[in-house]
């Protein structure tokens, strides 16, 4: 298969994910048992107190269908979401936020779980791997089991313990780090900077305590497996040391399932991480996306899904195109 | 070498807790701690905190009802008693039908930007309201409300309302927490021209004695500052507000919150669970509940808990059915496994709180025990306070907590239905429902009952745990019930749907706050029915009341004085009404813990101290902010 064919495999498969995608996206909220324009007089109604009269719901009823873009037959709306989302990219206005603007609160939202989650997962992933690949070559002895050991201990640890464990221990036992964080606002300057950093360690030393666990014990499995390869024990009998087997040998081999993890764990932090939000007061998207999927705010959720489904088609297919760089045998097919 | 380390760690360490004590002085937004007001905020995070166009949906948060905006008429929530904000005084009714209607404002008011707050303003909202009412998401029960209007000169203007009103002061001011007409500046809104309906109007400029200093985007915190002409603001009159500033700020999950609480972060909490209290309080003695003794908390608020029951469906359009439910219903067990004991009953169909007490409970108490069914039965327990005393005593509830005397009417409620399973099931015999083999009631043809209880999910935390002690209470009793978690979404859905409601818990229509029960009740009307498998939403009566006798006493009262005693009297004949027939079992008042923290404050709303509602998100907190102290804590 040449170089054009295998791209361009790749590529139409990624354009039928999308499609698909964006179909199954714009179908579930509607399958949802809430209607967006109840669950936006529900929380009118929830703040007035009984103020709220039959004939102001009436008419809000009517207004907020024409507004929300809920007027028509399904299909009707499906291909004016698709044009919407396909061709301008605009998801139009929040319902429960009317009348801000969808790609508003994502563009508002989004740097703030990207510059955590990126960073937390990154790292998590390094030194899992670091460690894993490290109890995994030296499998027999001694200390590769206390390495081990902190993976299966790390691991299985729910995350919201892990979180206030670690927020019990570092606020308030030691209050090395604030409890509840507030973030600076306005021109950014260094100690601004300084300040948000400092603010976001926390939330970053938990996630990456909770994602560590998992590469330590899935790179030490297949470091371990590794090991065992012919290949590498033809490189021991030819002289090679530890250390040029470990990182050549092993290490190079292993790493192929890790990258795949890491790129769809990448994908993935587009969904935010609600929990860490809450926990910690964290500024993010989780929180939208939460409060749009019990409110049925259909356009926040189509705005964040689609967003993630890009992120992780997008990653599935990179890590399609440079698999043949990592690997030799795929680039041979 | 290890002394060294050992050293080193305890000198970074020492540094840091050093700078944290330091730093507790000033508040994380740079503002001194003892010139600074902290509050929960009571929404959590906004997502969207830069949209401060009132007229829309957000902007009522993190301080613009209480502080921010300003409005005709407020509520003095410790009487219950409509008092003038920017009015300069009543409102003037201009013809006997009660429909014209003409108000002075108050001179010498002025924006947070300086510019002289006149009629003109009025006049502006208005028109924006009824020009934009179809693209503007909270403009609705005014527009409905008002015909015409019209300026007389730059202190006052004339309006005409769409039906007789007699509570006009209310509905353009303040009934409870907020009034649904937020003036806007026309100086700053008029540009805007038809752009006004996506108008952000983020930074506003606002009417009350406090200015927006600096907010955070993402929805976490927003600090207000006093205005340095805080004397010509919208309720300047009322008196100097303490704080310099007030930061209303998301402290995260309640475990952080309460963590933050014990270290003096903030001042008051609003809706903390009692175990949380309880353990805040045991590590810190500056946070207090807000009464010493048992039920702790504020049960103030206008409206009041209930199961709502679909009248129209059978089997629950027979009252003997209702009323097995009712006394089915171990309301004592109910209040000690939910709320730890710590609520206050009520038999009636809404709040009983010190306003209302002595309009519809305390004239009721002798009807209440003297009712009986149509068996002969006498329902109502008045000893339900007493017997919830020694109950809580017996499980180790120390003396000194529990109330005595007349405070545990006033802490417990006058009453309530007394727990008898052997008269429901009487009751449901009566009707041909019997037990079957499976110990569960059957319907009159013998056919499974399976009755499907809707309660709020994780979204109201307090109503959620009375849910599951309520259905374990019937299911005990022999009900075989369902009960179903759901979003907010789709638990007005259910309020708002015929063919999905059968039995949930809600608290929609119980909110009389004084003896103007029409907010609440004006809904009782033919209009607002709808067959009984009807998925057309339903815009009022969620309680489904068909009763004629009720109908009739909603119209005639339509054409009263709400200070009218016979107006009045018609309120308690509908009370009487509902509860006679169980059409709504109500539960109690909604408690509502707020938890403070005297350490840079003192002198907020108590029991024994109430000049004002507790809530933070009432507009009722500007009175705290003009009575609070500081303590001189640095």
């Amino acid at each position: 298969m040449g170089v054009i064919a295998f791209v361009a495999k790749r590529f139409g498969l990624y354009l039928a994910v999308l499609f698909i995608g964006l179909t199954i996206t714009f179908m579930l909220p509607r399958l949802m048992p809430i209607n967006p324009v109840d669950g936006y007089i529900g929380q009118i109604q929830s703040r007035a107190n009984g103020t709220l009269t039959p004939e102001a719901i009436e008419e809000m009823r009517a207004n907020l269908e024409v507004l929300y873009g809920l007027k028509g037959d399904i299909f009707t709306q499906y291909l004016s979401y698709l044009k919407r989302v396909v061709i301008d990219f605009d998801f139009g206005p929040s319902f429960t936020y009317y009348p801000a603007e969808v790609s508003t609160m994502i563009t508002t939202a989004l740097p703030w779980t990207l510059g955590l989650l990126l960073t937390a997962t990154i790292i998590a992933w390094l030194l899992g791997n670091m460690v894993g690949l490290v109890a995994g070559y030296f499998h027999k002895k001694r200390a590769a089991s206390i390495l081990e050991f902190v993976g299966i201990l790390l691991y299985p640890i729910p995350y919201y313990i892990m979180a206030v464990t670690v927020l019990l221990l570092l606020a308030y036992i030691f209050p090395i780090f604030p409890l509840s964080p507030t973030f600076p606002v306005g021109e950014i300057t260094w100690p601004k900077v300084g300040m948000i950093i400092y603010n976001s360690l926390l939330p970053a030393i938990t996630l990456v305590l909770a994602g560590f666990g998992w590469n330590i014990l899935s790179m030490k499995a297949l470091a371990v497996a590794t090991t065992e390869e012919p290949y590498v024990v033809y490189a021991r009998l030819k002289g090679a040391s530890n250390w040029t087997r470990m990182t050549r040998y092993v290490f190079r081999n292993a790493l192929l399932p890790q990258v795949t993890a890491l790129a769809l764990s990448l994908g993935m932090i587009f969904n935010g991480a609600l929990l860490t939000e809450i926990i910690f007061s964290y500024p993010g998207i989780g929180l939208i996306m939460r409060t749009a999927a019990t409110g049925g705010d259909y356009n926040v959720l189509y705005g964040a899904i689609t967003l993630s489904i890009l992120a992780v088609a997008t990653a599935g297919l990179v890590i399609d195109l440079i698999y043949p760089l990592l690997d030799p045998r795929i680039r041979h097919k | 070498m290890v002394r060294l380390r050992r050293t080193l760690v305890a000198s970074v360490i020492g540094a840091m807790l050093t700078t944290t004590a330091i730093a507790q002085t000033m508040t994380d937004v740079g503002t001194p701690r003892d010139e600074t007001l902290i509050v929960q905020t009571f929404d959590g995070r906004a997502a969207n905190a830069s949209a401060q166009n009132p007229m829309n949906a957000y902007a009522i948060w993190r301080g613009f009802r209480e502080l921010g905006w300003s409005w005709l008429w407020e509520m003095d929530t410790a009487t219950g008693q409509s008092y003038p904000e920017l009015a300069a005084g009543p409102v003037e009714v201009l013809n006997d039908e009660h429909t014209q209607f003409r108000v002075t404002l108050r001179e010498g008011v002025y924006w947070s930007d300086g510019v002289e707050f006149t009629a003109d303003d009025v006049i502006y909202s208005l028109d924006t309201y009824t020009k934009y009412r179809s693209q503007l998401g909270r403009v609705a029960v005014i527009a409905n409300f008002v015909t015409s209007w019209k300026k007389i000169d730059d202190f006052t203007f004339e309006v005409e309302t769409s039906r007789p009103s007699y509570d006009f002061q209310t509905v353009m001011g303040v009934y409870t927490w907020g009034s649904q007409f937020v003036i806007v500046p026309k100086h700053i809104f008029e540009p805007q021209g038809d752009d006004v309906v996506t108008f952000q109007n983020t930074n506003a400029v606002t009417l009350g004695p406090y200015k927006i200093k600096e907010f955070d985007p993402n929805g976490s915190w927003q600090l207000w500052e006093l205005r340095e002409d805080w004397e010509r603001s919208g309720w300047g009159n009322l008196g100097e507000p303490k704080p310099k500033y007030v930061l209303y700020k998301d402290f995260g999950a309640e475990e952080t919150r309460t963590l933050a609480f014990v270290q003096n972060q903030y001042d008051v909490d609003t809706f903390m669970s009692p175990d949380s209290i309880q353990a805040a309080k045991g590590r810190n003695p500056n946070i207090e509940s807000f009464s010493p003794t048992f039920p702790y908390h504020d049960m103030n608020d206008a409206c009041s808990y209930g199961v709502y029951m679909n009248l129209q469906r059978a089997p629950f359009d027979k009252p003997e059915v209702r009323w097995a439910l009712a006394l089915s219903l171990n309301m004592q067990q109910v209040g000690i496994s939910s709320m730890s004991g710590q609520f206050k009953a009520g038999a009636l169909p809404l709040a009983d709180t010190p306003i209302t007490n002595p309009l519809y409970y305390a004239p009721l108490q002798s009807w209440l025990e003297e009712l009986t069914l149509a068996d002969g039965y006498k329902p109502y327990n008045t000893n339900f306070g007493a017997e919830l005393t020694e109950a809580l005593a017996s499980q180790g509830v120390d003396a000194s907590e529990l109330p005595t005397g007349d405070d545990i009417e006033r802490g417990f409620g006058m009453g309530w239905w007394k727990h008898d399973p052997a008269e429901a099931a009487k009751l449901l015999e009566s009707v041909g429902m019997k037990k079957g083999a499976d110990g569960f009631f059957a319907l009159e043809d013998g056919s499974p009952w399976v009755l499907e209880f809707v309660i709020p999910g994780d979204w109201n935390k307090v109503i959620q745990r009375i849910g599951f002690s309520i259905a374990d209470s019937w299911r005990q009793a022999g009900f075989n019930i369902n009960t179903r978690q759901v979003d907010n979404g789709e638990w007005t859905t259910v309020q708002n749907t015929n063919a999905r409601n059968e039995l949930m818990i809600n608290w929609s229509q119980s909110c009389t706050y004084n003896s103007n029960w029409q907010n609440s009740w004006r809904q009782f009307d033919a209009r607002y029915v709808l067959p009984p498998d009807s998925t057309d939403p339903l815009n009022g009566n969620f309680m489904r009341v068909t009763d004629e006798r009720i109908f009739e006493l909603v119209a005639d009262s339509a054409k009263l004085p709400t200070d009218d005693p016979q107006f009045l009297e018609n309120g308690r004949s509908i009370a009487q009404h509902l509860t006679e027939d169980m059409q709504v079992i109500n539960l109690m008042n909604i408690p509502t813990t707020i938890p403070t923290n005297k350490t840079y404050w003192t002198n907020f709303p108590k029991q024994d101290n109430f000049y004002a509602a507790p809530y933070t998100w009432w507009s009722s907190f500007k009175k705290t902010v003009v009575n609070i102290e500081p303590t001189g804590q640095q």
